[in-house]
């Protein structure tokens, strides 16, 4: 028996769309961004978002090993997604289980279309996405780092994609659903966009839903999309920012 | 009403800061390095970088990014492993150097040949395919071993500026530093101080390009820093020596 028993709160959200944690229907959890964080890396981002800590780190294009995985006309993407054992209220028993498997996967191929890979063929490009603590959407929070942390490594790409999770509580449709909207919502949606363009290159759905709600629930994570997309845009500019800042402060 | 001018429309101005999928230009304009053209007919950039605009070109000069060889380009290694006749240099790159000895070498010429794991090799990228491994030279004056001296590793994003205009960043930290410098295209500098001080000033002056290449005057700055570190008169000998 765990130490801590959640319990589901008597109220979601109320009659005007206050949520549990005080936000409206259509607002974010504070989100920021860091680029760069890693030196040992070609390339990293670490985001926190809510109360999500992701650290999502580059390695590549390099060296395939084994040997044999090697794609001649082009690069292979590698991409792994792992919770650390204290992100969690419980313990996470470390290593790789059933959803982190699903989750490398889809963060894989959400980063996959953005990415020139046969600019580098027969290279690796290896994207590591840990979860240090997790707060609801971590697999969103994972795919608009990891894209931010290719970005730093210089890999080319056809754009930056960014992703966020959308949800349904019993009538309202709620953007970037927190811890208690998802576990105890309806239905959640996480959705990422390759931005320039808007095209879409993860789209899961659980839980129920009308057609309406859906378009509105699509509608609403594009426009939220938009917002993210600003913060991760300053946020690869902002070191490059700071170096021209510093040397006009010197007055050089 | 006038028929409408085919003129590129450009987005960015020249040397801004640009980041992957931002859109540069559109028209008639051809895409240089780095960028591409999307299903709308936009041009966008595919790094992080400094949009570079020219007659009729519009390219990103990249800030980030690995190094991938280029036929011609001068590399420094180091040998990895030594398998029969083929030599492996780890150069920096997705893609490890082969060096193969060409037959029939004899007494010095052959000698040249006599490397072994660990040592630091000048070498020139004489054939890329862009997926088997680049073949390495080291036939020609200069080429070859390395004996002595220290290694800094920049990324390779910034060579041209350790080089500059004309070999003009180059000529500078020559003159004020000490001649022995070889830059690879790898981001693999080799120099020779001719002391630790020379040697720490040297890392200085590497870490600020690597830092400060985006933003213009680095040569200024570059030079003030080496006259202010007073370890150096302006002949590039000993302060305080005579």
């Amino acid at each position: 028996m765990p130490l801590i028993v959640e319990k589901k709160p008597e109220v979601l959200i109320t009659e005007d769309g206050i949520r549990t944690d005080g936000r409206g229907p259509l607002d974010l959890r504070p989100i920021k961004i860091q680029v760069g964080v890693l030196s040992r890396a070609d390339g990293s981002a670490y985001l926190e978002w809510g109360g999500n800590r992701v650290l999502a780190a580059v390695y590549g294009p390099r060296e395939v090993h084994p040997k044999h995985m090697a794609l001649p006309d082009r690069a292979l993407l590698r991409c792994r997604y792992n919770m650390a054992p204290f992100s969690t209220p419980e313990r996470k028993r470390p290593g790789p289980d059933r959803r982190s498997v699903e989750l490398s996967k889809v963060i894989r191929e959400a980063l996959l279309p953005s990415i020139f890979l046969e600019r580098y063929p027969g290279t690796a490009i290896d994207v590591f996405v840990e979860i240090l603590r997790s707060d609801a959407g971590t697999r969103v929070a994972g795919v608009t780092a990891a894209s931010l942390a290719l970005a730093d490594a210089g890999i080319e790409m056809r754009g930056l994609v960014t992703a966020v999770a959308v949800g349904r509580v019993e009538d309202w449709v709620v953007v970037d659903p927190n811890h208690d909207e998802d576990q105890w919502g309806d239905a959640d949606i996480p959705v990422a966009f390759l931005m320039e363009e808007k095209e879409i290159t993860l789209l899961q759905l659980d839980g129920p839903m009308t057609q309406e709600q859906f378009d509105r629930a699509l509608e609403l994570a594009s426009q939220a999309a938009d917002l993210i997309y600003e913060v991760q845009k300053e946020a690869l500019r902002r070191p490059y920012e700071a170096v021209r800042l510093e040397i006009l402060r010197r007055g050089e | 009403m006038k028929p409408e001018r085919n003129e590129p429309k450009i987005l960015v101005a020249n040397r801004d800061l640009v980041l992957p999928g931002q859109a540069l230009a559109v028209g008639p304009i051809r895409p240089g390095d780095y960028v591409y053209v999307d299903k709308k007919g936009v041009l966008r950039s595919t790094k992080v970088g400094l949009a570079d605009i020219r007659e009729g070109e519009i390219r990103v000069v990249p800030l980030a990014g690995s190094y991938i060889p280029r036929e011609g380009d001068l590399v420094v290694g180091t040998v990895s492993k030594v398998a029969g006749n083929t030599i492996l240099v780890n150069i920096n790159s997705a893609y490890p150097g082969v060096i193969i000895p060409p037959r029939g070498l004899r007494g010095r010429a052959r000698a040249k040949y006599n490397l072994s794991p660990g040592d630091l090799v000048l070498a020139k990228v004489k054939a890329f395919d862009g997926v088997s491994s680049p073949l390495l030279s080291i036939e020609g004056e200069g080429l070859g071993k390395l004996v002595g001296g220290r290694v800094y590793m920049i990324n390779p994003t910034r060579v041209p500026r350790v080089i500059g205009k004309r070999q003009s960043m180059l000529m500078l930290l020559k003159s004020k530093l000490g001649p022995e410098i070889i830059v690879g295209q790898n981001g693999v500098i080799w120099y020779n101080p001719k002391s630790l001080k020379h040697a720490l000033l040297m890392e200085q002056v590497l870490a600020k390009i690597e830092r400060e290449s985006h933003v213009s005057g680095l040569s200024d700055r570059v030079l003030r820093l080496i006259e202010s570190s007073g370890i150096l008169d302006s002949q590039g000998s000993e302060a305080g020596e005579v």
